[in-house]
């Protein structure tokens, strides 16, 4: 008996995303395409000096260029969950809130070495350039999943 | 008290919160399970336009934080 496949997906909210669309030869090059011009643009705002214009139009272009595809022409979005669980939703908030807890606090005793702060601790490993590059580029991807959302 | 060990309890704690977070975000994607995945929560606090731009803005907040400061 045939199922519909819509209803089915919806019926498993916890199931890993099926991916059903076929990918045509020309779609998957303009993806590598904008893969690789993601890439190098994050290598080249990974190589602005802290503090400087060029790390700032290094944010500012992403963001600027994200927020006009989200509220100017936003893509097709993966329909939200119409209700949420809240015992389920309850372990992520203990979760966040204890990692912000511990933040704030590290941020209130301001006692760097012995009490680091995650910016802190996350600084030093950003330092290498293709490990900023890399954040970068997992930060532009993370803007585009938000805005699909 | 020697500033190692406060240092290396605060770098647990927050090893501990992170490592939380990457054990929920596999249950939730276990078949039936009550966890919403990231993506979902996300999905939910952006319905309305409100939440959409408090994300977004504190999605930019944390490039900025982090790549031009």
């Amino acid at each position: 008996m045939a199922t519909n496949p819509a209803r089915a997906q919806s019926d498993h909210p916890g199931r890993w995303r099926q991916v059903a669309r076929p990918r045509r030869p020309a779609h998957l090059a303009l993806l590598a395409l904008i893969f690789t011009g993601l890439a190098v643009y994050a290598w080249l705002a990974a190589a602005a000096a802290p503090f400087s214009r060029g790390a700032l139009m290094g944010v500012v272009i992403p963001g600027a260029v994200l927020g006009l595809i989200a509220f100017g022409r936003p893509p097709e979005r993966i329909p939200p969950p119409a209700e949420m669980d809240m015992i389920g939703m309850s372990y992520w908030v203990i979760c966040l809130a204890a990692f912000f807890e511990w933040e704030a606090s590290a941020w209130r005793d301001n006692s760097w070495p012995w009490h680091p702060s995650f910016t802190n601790l996350l600084d030093p490993l950003l330092g290498p350039h293709l490990i900023k590059t890399l954040a970068i580029l997992v930060w532009m991807l993370a803007g585009w999943a938000l805005v699909r959302r | 008290m020697p500033p190692i060990p406060t240092r290396a309890i605060t770098i647990a704690g927050f090893a501990v919160a992170v490592a939380a977070m990457i054990v929920l975000e596999i249950l939730a994607r276990r078949p039936g399970s009550r966890i919403p995945t990231v993506g979902q929560w996300f999905g939910y606090l952006m319905r309305p336009k409100i939440g959409r731009a408090l994300v977004l803005v504190g999605w930019w907040w944390l490039g900025w934080h982090y790549f031009a400061r």
